[in-house]
């Protein structure tokens, strides 16, 4: 037995030097590890620095590029290869989008954080102000959308009772976004932004005058709705907000370079035009940010083939002032004759005349277009973007005009619209349009008065909403214009295309001496290199007088805009997992 | 050699023996065992009997009896190294013609017997008694931290050696393995040579956190397709949870043991081999090249989706179309003296009128592999060794810029036998792997198949009368041609794992310790360089971007195993137990740099490039495991078998309450065969053993730091104040009380032998219940604004069974002929037993669901006549074109709950409408069937590997099987095109042609209908084998020990069900699109699978 211990004590002798051996390959006990590639709440908020860092994570809050160029597609003086079925179709709540939250989540967590940030206050209210704009245009969205709203100012617990809670009125929602936007106009650093890129107090104050616009005559045209009282207020607001912008003296309508450019410029160009463009989504070559305008406009079957209706061109005033409906027989004008002499605006808005692509003469293409007004303000000339999304053009998100038109509206809404009032507005963009006379209006059109807007009879206001709607065609505010105007009506306006003289007829649209189009009822035999022969199927495609007229478009699309569309349904899946929300109304 | 030499001498007495085989089997581990394997002895002195007499007239005689000293007849004698054989008569007798040969060695061979080499010297005749086989006993098979007596094993385990990867060229280990253990599922989802593998054990693991098996190389985690197939001793599947259990948290959907070689004893032995291949696809699909005829149906194809109202203008983005041309390229096509190519008066720009076969452009007919290797291993008086190396090269199948993969493995393995007790081992291993992959220019990084698909139109041309590329072709793959467009792609390993074993009290006590450190490191490099191409003479253009990225991923891995045995045998009790210690660290740093602008194309270099776009990015992680364990077994005279393990665990990568778990498990097994009353049937049923086993463990396959609270910093996709900025954002929400995923499965097996093991048969039944996983809570309303956090919500239970069966026997006869069959067979079925699912929504996981499921609508027929359509019910739900107008030969689906109206219902399992579950995904009764035979010199092997059941459903994007219904403009495969409905062929497969039905949302071939559901199983030879082993008298000529020459063929031929409609497909490759690219290939469009047929060689010194 005595040998057996001896051997086993040498045995656990050499088996502690093993042991020590192995722990001598290291074996740290610690399994707590924390990533090394991310930060924690903990340290994400301690310098300016920071607070920069989290609020630039608000900025895709504002609209992409591809979605200014999409802004548009849904509204009355476009057609397009389809339609949106909102308006067509048979949509339903199981379909409705844009109920989500996660933007807001993002701002009111950074709300309760960035007081930790070791700075001063002065820059802690910019950045809370920076965040508080983007609250007021996160809840503008909403509430242009459905209206009653539910309001949160602070991140939701997972056991939050809130979470299920009913919408707030309107009126609350809407004053908290512009107590928001008053913070942030009041906080936000003055400075201006050469780059039209980043919210300045400026930005904020051009934006408030939207918000408020839009609020003062939403009210006021939907009585309905029971807060008309306060119409005025908010249309106050809405002018002393742009006024502020026009007597900060930062910026004026861009008249640099040649008329018939000036307009233009400010959608093509790389740089924004920092003397007009407020706020843009900048495109960057260098940097690979683009926008795919030019793939959207030129492709048969990647974008919406969007093209004007004649019904809004013929809005289009005459270079020397007079309306161009108040001509006789202005219906009956072929397209190469109607295109001249009108506001330079229309050849900075549609290929005409002598309009050229990488230098080769460029009639409208029937492949992209349908009416015949092709649009080519927000793409480039060059064909090398067509089929790429690779658009360097920057696009402008508000822009002084819009300041501008929003400031005369809203005086003219509220009745203390003046001359001078005009001179300082309406007159500056008709002036940079090439339009010699520009007077205060004094009689109503009766054009727009009989396609557009039947209720309204002051001059003035109807001159303003023409003008808007040409000056701001494209860039993405007719839908919310037709909607504060209580006009959804005119989303079932018929669609409307070009002047046709006779069938088999060739065309030359630009007058190059080249026949470009043929509008015919069968394809003949033998055609001519070059032109597009057009398919007269009196079904989608008819002539208003049977073998001539207007072009008459997809008339057999069903459309519709009952009143109950001004709100869109919450989506279906919300309202079961919380009835509380309550469907909008016909829903 | 120890052990050989202690069995030999112990001779006669099995319990002994195996009593020494267990004690070696204690240094396993280190000392490896070539388990499973037959090794002839060869004969010793102590296995002859003399029986004096001189060798007369060159010929030898002799009786051939048992231990038992009874005659056998029947046995095989051969002499080696010729054709020369004979067999025993029935009292054991033979005589061989031994003249003309030098030195004579007879080799003796029975079934059920070790064969024995014999050298005849200068006798004339003797007694040879041959051993009863005793491998069946004695086979021993890995376990986790040891090995164990097959006999005695109480758990699922199954093991292969070496013979699996043998002669076949193998770009990774697991093509090799797939189909040769059941339930060991291999996927691979296309051909590419760097294609890994998800090592699945026994079906669905965890619809939460995922999961797949671990996979430990010599005892440690390592990446199975660094490693040379070569090296490889033998391949071990723990499978259910008992085996597994000493794992802990990432032993929970089994563990996958690679044994490596040791080295050979005595006799240092120098091995060559090298094989030459010859790839060829295994789809080359069929497609309509002819310009017109595809021209023609492409306008049909798009005009009817229009309603035949519109032709189109262009075909897809830039190849201008019209009806004019059309009739041109007819003409054309007519009169071939007129030119292909034109220019056209009014733009300046070519037009085309090609036939071009652009698959025929992409890919080249055939593309080499080859493979060198070599090893040198050996042993002196207390140092052994065993070096080897490889060279594995294959070239890719594009015809341009082709894809290159290359691989370089060396090993150095040694051990020193230091003390009587300790033994010192290092094993060093080193892998460099570098593929080259062309790719195209293109913005969204598509697989090189889509582009293909849908720009490559036959009528369109490669290249311009000039030489120039055509815009379509440098659209397609122009950037294979023009070069610089490529990915490369380089992969270096470094691993050295140091050991020692020490062993006490008369090697009843073992000590086993080990060290591993392995350095990786991933880099990939992506040039683009714009292709440039011509649409006027004369005036060249360019497509794409100038830029360079590279990622670098760095992974420091430590691993250190400490762990003791200790057995003992007290009459016929046996006992074993096992304790140790294991710990783990692993730390990647990433980097990423992107520039744009580069200098010069031919220089990519980011010190040559001036982009103002660039990226810098970094990133990684860390996570550290730690557990002790415990074995214990006990058996009864090897009758009844216990055991138990455990392991305590911890991982860094749960939350700080949670990073601790024990798991234990507990197996049984019974070997009937044993018993006295069995006695009487032996001779039929040699063995017999139930198994029964049951075990839970922790999940800890989860990527680190999910639990915490983190904000990630990333570049903003926009330009603010003239810079991309970064920015970080509110952090994910985090649950409470989180924790582990458990899997629990119960496991019931029986082994049996017949026929003095001839036929042996393994089958087993389980049932794996996944609780608690880690999955989507119920939905909370969106105002919350962040996704929910997940929690332990879901439970799954899958259960399946496995079978395997292998025969063996050897005719007699003076050359004999051996062979052996074995046959595996595997099922799985996993249903959903509990998900957040309320609605039971069909779009996602709901209870009772089973996994795969695959829910569509019933396919009725085709529409006869306008009258149908009317008549039926209402479809307008589904899309046939643009304006929704059926006309006959569209789509007619049956109304199954009969309300007159085809549409979704609530797509949920209560109210789906007119839907119903028409299939499965999940592949079903996997199978592989093996055989080998050898005859005088010659060998062959087969092997078959299969799916018994799986449905299909082709999906959009798929223009391999859709042709013009998916785009118009895309390829037509014949398949598609002689099998379209038309008033004259109303019995067609597919419908009236109309483009796009097969690719917009709800069109009819869009929406999962029961007829265009495909029956992807498949058997396939996945390998075939003829072989000769050189004449000895010409090896050893040379100075060789043994040579062979042999061809090889993978993938010769494959059968399945889905042929019947289409040839354009492979079933091994039906998963889409090419995962190293961004998605948006359709299903099948991804890298072929090939074919190879090899000759090559293997010669040892």
């Amino acid at each position: 037995m005595s040998h057996f211990k001896m051997s086993n004590n040498s045995v656990m002798k050499k088996i502690v030097y093993l042991l020590l051996l192995a722990c001598l390959f290291g074996c740290k006990d610690d399994l707590d590890l924390k990533p090394f590639d991310r930060i924690s709440p903990s340290t994400a908020f301690n310098t300016e620095k920071d607070l920069q860092l989290y609020v630039n994570s608000f900025y895709p809050i504002l609209p992409s590029g591809n979605e200014i160029v999409r802004g548009d597609e849904m509204s009355d003086y476009v057609v397009g290869r389809s339609l949106s079925n909102y308006i067509s179709g048979s949509f339903t709540s199981s379909q409705a989008t844009g109920w989500s939250w996660g933007d807001l989540r993002n701002i009111n967590y950074f709300l309760e954080h960035y007081q930790q940030a070791q700075t001063t206050d002065e820059a802690k209210n910019h950045y809370a102000g920076v965040a508080r704009f983007f609250r007021a245009w996160f809840y503008f969205d909403k509430v242009k959308r459905f209206g009653d709203v539910p309001w949160y100012d602070r991140t939701l617990d997972v056991n939050d009772p809130n979470l299920y809670k009913g919408r707030d009125s309107r009126a609350m929602v809407m004053d908290k976004v512009l107590e928001d936007l008053n913070f942030a106009s009041e906080n936000i650093r003055s400075s201006k932004d050469n780059t039209s890129s980043q919210i300045t107090k400026w930005v904020a104050l051009a934006f408030k005058s939207r918000v408020c616009l839009f609020e003062g005559t939403f009210r006021k045209y939907h009585p309905d709705l029971g807060l008309n009282e306060s119409a005025g207020k908010w249309l106050g607001d809405a002018a002393t907000a742009a006024q502020q912008v026009m007597e900060s003296g930062n910026y004026k309508i861009n008249r640099s370079g040649a008329a018939e450019l000036s307009y233009r410029d400010l959608f093509t160009q790389e740089t924004p035009n920092s003397d007009e463009v407020i706020l843009a989504v900048v495109a960057n070559k260098s940097l690979r940010v683009f926008n795919d305008a030019n793939w959207y406009y030129t492709s048969a079957t990647y974008g919406n083939r969007l093209n004007l209706t004649k019904t809004f061109v013929n809005t289009y005033l005459n270079r020397d002032g007079s309306r161009f409906t108040d001509n006789s027989g202005y219906n009956r004008v072929p397209f190469w004759e109607e295109v001249k002499n009108r506001d330079l605006r229309l050849q900075q808005t549609i290929r005409m005349g002598d309009y050229k692509r990488d230098g080769v003469a460029a009639p409208p293409d029937f492949t992209y277009t349908y009416t015949g007004y092709q649009p080519i303000k927000l793409t480039l000339d060059s064909k090398a973007t067509d089929g790429v999304g690779e658009n360097n053009n920057s696009l402008p998100i508000i822009r002084y005009a819009e300041v501008l038109l929003n400031y005369a509206e809203a005086k003219a809404e509220l009745k203390t619209f003046t001359e001078a009032d005009w001179n300082a507005t309406v007159k500056v963009l008709r002036e940079r349009a090439g339009i010699e006379n520009a007077p205060y209006p004094v009689a109503a059109d009766p054009y727009l008065q009989e396609h557009y807007y039947p209720n309204i009879s002051d001059p003035a206001l109807l001159e303003i909403r023409r003008e808007r709607g040409i000056e701001l065609v494209l860039e993405g505010f007719r839908y919310d214009d037709l909607k504060r105007w209580k006009a959804g009506k005119l989303l079932e306006m018929e669609y409307d295309g070009m002047y046709v003289p006779a069938l088999d007829e060739l065309y030359d649209l630009n007058e190059d001496g080249k026949p470009d189009v043929s509008f015919v009822r069968q394809t003949p035999a033998s055609k001519v290199s070059g032109v597009y022969y057009f398919l007269i199927d009196d079904s989608q495609f008819k002539l208003s007088e049977g073998n001539k007229g207007n072009l008459i478009l997809l008339s057999n699309l069903e459309r519709s805009f009952g009143d109950y569309k001004y709100f869109y349904p919450i989506p279906f899946n919300e309202i079961v997992l919380n009835p509380a929300l309550e469907q909008n109304p016909e829903w | 050699m120890e052990s050989k030499l202690l069995l030999k001498s112990k001779r006669g007495s099995r319990r002994r023996c195996s009593l020494l085989l267990l004690a070696m089997l204690g240094i396993a581990p280190i000392e490896g065992f070539s388990s499973g394997h037959k090794a002839a002895a060869i004969g010793s002195i102590d296995a002859i009997n003399y029986s004096g007499g001189d060798k007369q007239d060159g010929s030898v005689s002799g009786v051939v009896k048992d231990a038992a000293g009874q005659p056998l007849p029947g046995v095989s004698v051969a002499l080696k190294g010729t054709s020369t054989g004979t067999v025993t008569d029935a009292e054991g007798m033979f005589t061989i013609n031994t003249a003309g040969v030098g030195e004579p060695v007879l080799v003796l061979s029975y079934i059920g017997f070790e064969s024995q080499e014999v050298a005849v010297g200068n006798r004339a005749s003797f007694d040879v008694s041959l051993q009863e086989d005793t491998e069946a006993l004695s086979e021993v098979v890995v376990v986790g931290y040891g090995t164990q007596k097959k006999v005695n094993l109480t758990g699922a385990v199954d093991q292969v050696g070496s013979e699996v990867f043998e002669n076949r060229p193998l770009t990774n280990l697991a093509r090799g393995l797939q189909g040769a253990i059941p339930n060991l599922n291999i996927r691979m989802t296309d051909g590419k040579p760097i294609r890994g593998a998800e090592y699945n054990v026994r079906g669905t693991t965890s619809i939460g956190a995922g999961g797949s098996a671990l996979v430990l190389i010599d005892g440690v985690p390592g990446d199975p397709s660094l490693i040379n197939p070569n090296d490889v001793e033998s391949v071990t599947v723990l499978k259910d949870a008992a085996s597994a259990a000493i794992y802990g948290a990432r032993g929970s959907f089994g563990v996958i043991l690679i044994t490596t070689k040791k080295p050979s004893k005595d006799r240092t032995q120098v091995s060559y081999s090298s094989n030459f291949s010859v790839n060829e696809r295994t789809v080359k699909p069929k497609l309509v090249t002819d310009g017109y005829a595809w021209a023609k149906m492409f306008d049909e194809a798009f005009y009817s989706w229009n309603d035949y109202k519109s032709h189109p203008q262009k075909a897809n983005s830039v190849f201008p179309f019209s009806l004019d041309y059309l009739d041109e390229l007819k003409r054309r096509q007519e009169d071939p003296s007129l030119p292909k190519v034109d220019i056209d008066p009014a733009t300046g720009e070519y037009v085309y009128y090609g036939s071009t076969d652009w698959l025929k452009e992409l890919y080249s007919d055939y593309n080499p592999s080859t493979e060198h290797s070599l090893s040198v291993s050996g042993s002196g008086n207390k140092v052994d060794y065993y070096l080897s190396g490889r060279y594995m090269s294959q070239k890719g199948v594009f015809r341009y810029n082709p894809d290159n993969y290359r691989m370089y493995n060396l090993r150095a393995r040694g051990s020193v036998q230091a003390f009587d007790w300790l033994k010192l081992e290092n094993d060093l291993a080193f892998t460099q792997m570098s593929y080259l992959f062309p790719m195209l220019n293109h913005p969204s990084n598509t697989p090189v198949w889509r582009r293909v698909s849908d720009e490559a139109f036959p009528n369109a041309m490669l290249r311009n009368p000039d030489g120039t590329l055509t815009e379509n072709a440098a659209i397609v793959f122009g950037s294979f041609i023009s070069g610089n467009n490529q990915s490369e792609l380089d992969r270096v390993q470094i691993r050295n794992t140091s050991r020692f074993a020490a062993n006490f009290l008369e090697n009843r006590l073992r000590v086993y310790g080990d060290f591993t450190f392995q350095h990786l490191s991933d880099t990939e490099t992506r040039l683009y360089t714009p292709v440039p191409y011509s649409k006027k003479p004369g005036v060249m253009l360019e497509r794409g971007e100038s830029k360079m990225n590279e990622s670098d991923d760095k992974t420091t891995y430590f691993a250190t195993n400490i762990y003791t045995e200790y057995e003992k045998q007290l009459g016929r009790h046996y006992l074993k137990g096992l304790i140790g210690y294991n710990y783990e660290n692993s730390l990647l740093k990433s980097r990423y740099v992107e520039r744009d602008g580069l200098l010069n194309s031919d220089l990519p270099d980011f010190s040559l490039m001036n982009g103002q776009n660039f990226t810098l990015r970094g990133g990684g992680n860390e996570w550290i495991t730690m557990g002790g364990f415990f074995r214990l077994n006990y058996n009864y005279a090897e009758k009844y078998l216990f055991e138990v393990n455990g392991r305590y665990d911890g991982t860094s990568k749960f939350p700080i309450n949670q990073q601790f778990g024990f798991f234990p498990s507990a197996s049984a097994g019974w070997r009937v065969s044993e018993e006295p009353f069995w006695q009487g049937i032996r001779g039929a049923v040699n063995d017999l053993k139930f198994r029964a086993s049951y075990g839970s463990l922790g999940n800890g396959n989860i990527s680190p730091y999910q639990f915490l609270e983190t904000m990630s910093v990333n570049k903003l996709g926009m330009v603010i104040n003239g810079a991309r900025p970064d920015y970080t954002q509110k952090p994910n929400v985090i649950p409470n009380g989180l924790t582990w995923e458990k899997a629990t499965s119960v496991n019931l097996g029986a082994d049996m032998g017949f026929l003095n093991n001839r036929l042996t048969a393994s089958f087993d039944w389980y049932t794996r219940y996944t609780t608690d996983m880690f999955t989507v809570s119920l939905p909370l309303p969106s105002v919350f604004g962040a996704s929910e956090p997940k929690g332990n919500y879901a439970d799954l239970e899958t259960k399946g069974w496995e079978l395997s069966l292998g025969w063996r026997d050897q005719t007699g006869g003076d050359k004999p002929f051996s062979y052996d069959f074995r046959f595996i067979l595997s099922d799985n079925v996993s249903y959903i037993t509990k998900y957040n699912n309320p609605q039971k929504l069909i779009s996602t996981y709901y209870e009772g669901m089973r996994v795969g499921d695959i829910w569509g609508f019933e396919t009725e027929g085709f529409f006869v006549d306008e009258e149908d359509v009317t008549n039926h019910a209402d479809q307008s739900y589904i899309r046939v074109s643009a304006a929704n107008t059926p006309l006959p030969g569209d789509i007619k689906f049956r109304d199954l709950n009969g309300d007159g109206v085809i549409n979704l219902g609530s797509s949920t399992a209560d109210n789906p409408g007119d839907q119903k579950i028409i299939g499965n995904t999940e592949a079903r009764y996997l199978f592989g069937f093996n055989t080998n035979a050898d005859w005088n010199s010659f060998f062959f092997s087969a092997f078959l590997q299969g799916v018994g059941k799986r449905d299909f459903w082709p999906g959009t994007d798929n223009s391999l099987f859709w042709g013009a219904y998916n785009r118009p403009y895309s390829w037509h495969p014949e398949d598609v095109v002689n099998n379209m409905w038309s008033p004259e062929n109303p019995d067609a497969y597919y419908p009236r042609l109309r483009g796009y039905v097969a690719l917009n949302s709800r069109a009819e071939l869009t929406v999962q209908q029961s007829k265009y559901l495909q029956n992807a199983a498949y058997v396939r030879l996945k390998n075939l084998t003829f072989g000769y082993n050189l004449p000895q008298s010409l090896v050893t000529k040379a100075g060789a020990a043994s040579a062979r020459v042999y061809f090889t063929g993978q993938n010769l031929w494959t059968y399945s069900p889905m042929f019947r409609i289409t040839r354009n497909l492979d079933p091994e490759v039906i998963e889409g699109g090419d995962p190293e690219m961004n998605s948006g290939a359709g299903k099948g469009m991804a890298y072929p699978m090939l074919k190879t047929y090899t000759l090559g060689i293997n010669v040892t010194f």
